[in-house]
């Protein structure tokens, strides 16, 4: 899993690449821990090259959820694939996200 | 019936994903029973290797394959200590973001995406039985 992150103005785009399984998240929580406060504008997360998300992937989202909005921010989960998105569906996720 | 033994090291999950990928490959599932299967075998898995064993010490855990014409069973088996997933509550999938918590979506996806799942503690052994019909 790769992870790449580009300032655009306040908006923060967080672009995953390949799988987001119990391995990848371990690795990739401290760089989203450290994203905490470092913009007030909105968070695009760009899912067009991620190809799988386990639950600990979706704890990872959900917190960047939680600290956007204790910040002021929206968050967008873009391109996700028709598998990550029954996997948004089966644990209610769909409904916590704006979904381009 | 297939058999993969892991060790109880996160980094090991990769090669779950290989086994029930060439498990799909012989028995020709469609791409999305092959991502929901790897899901609830990588949660049921994971469990085990981040909680069954203390921290620091070297633990296995083993995973059988039945391919059925019917169905596929699944078994995941440990010698850490007993705990059993399928008594846990319900995940919360229905409140708003800020009062969401964060636990219980890992087995809430195996409860969702195998047709039946059994725990039994036998011999010191975490049995874990799943069983997807096809």
């Amino acid at each position: 899993m790769e992870v790449k992150i580009e300032k655009t103005g306040e908006d923060l785009t967080v672009k995953f690449i390949g799988r987001l399984d119990t391995a990848a998240s371990q690795e990739v929580a401290p760089q989203m821990n450290a994203l905490k406060g470092e913009t007030s504008g909105n968070i695009i997360l760009d899912f067009s090259q991620m190809t799988y998300i386990s639950s600990s992937g979706l704890r990872i989202i959900l917190t960047i959820r939680k600290d956007a909005t204790a910040n002021g921010g929206r968050v967008v989960v873009r391109g996700m694939n028709d598998g990550i998105r029954s996997v948004f569906m089966m644990t209610g996720f769909l409904n916590l996200f704006e979904i381009e | 019936m297939k058999h993969l033994q892991l060790h109880n090291d996160i980094r090991q999950i990769p090669l779950l994903a290989r086994f029930i990928e060439t498990i799909s490959r012989e028995e020709k599932l469609d791409e999305n029973l092959t991502m929901t299967l790897n899901l609830a075998l990588e949660e049921a898995v994971a469990n085990v290797m981040l909680y069954a064993y203390p921290k620091g010490t070297d633990g296995l855990v083993d995973i059988d394959a039945v391919i059925g014409r019917r169905a596929l069973r699944f078994i995941v088996t440990d010698c850490g200590k007993a705990f059993d997933p399928t008594s846990t509550p319900e995940a919360d999938t229905l409140s708003p973001a800020e009062n969401r918590q964060v636990g219980g979506l890992g087995i809430h996806l195996v409860r969702t995406i195998m047709d039946e799942v059994r725990y039994e503690r036998r011999d010191g052994k975490n049995i874990l039985t799943m069983i997807k019909n096809i």
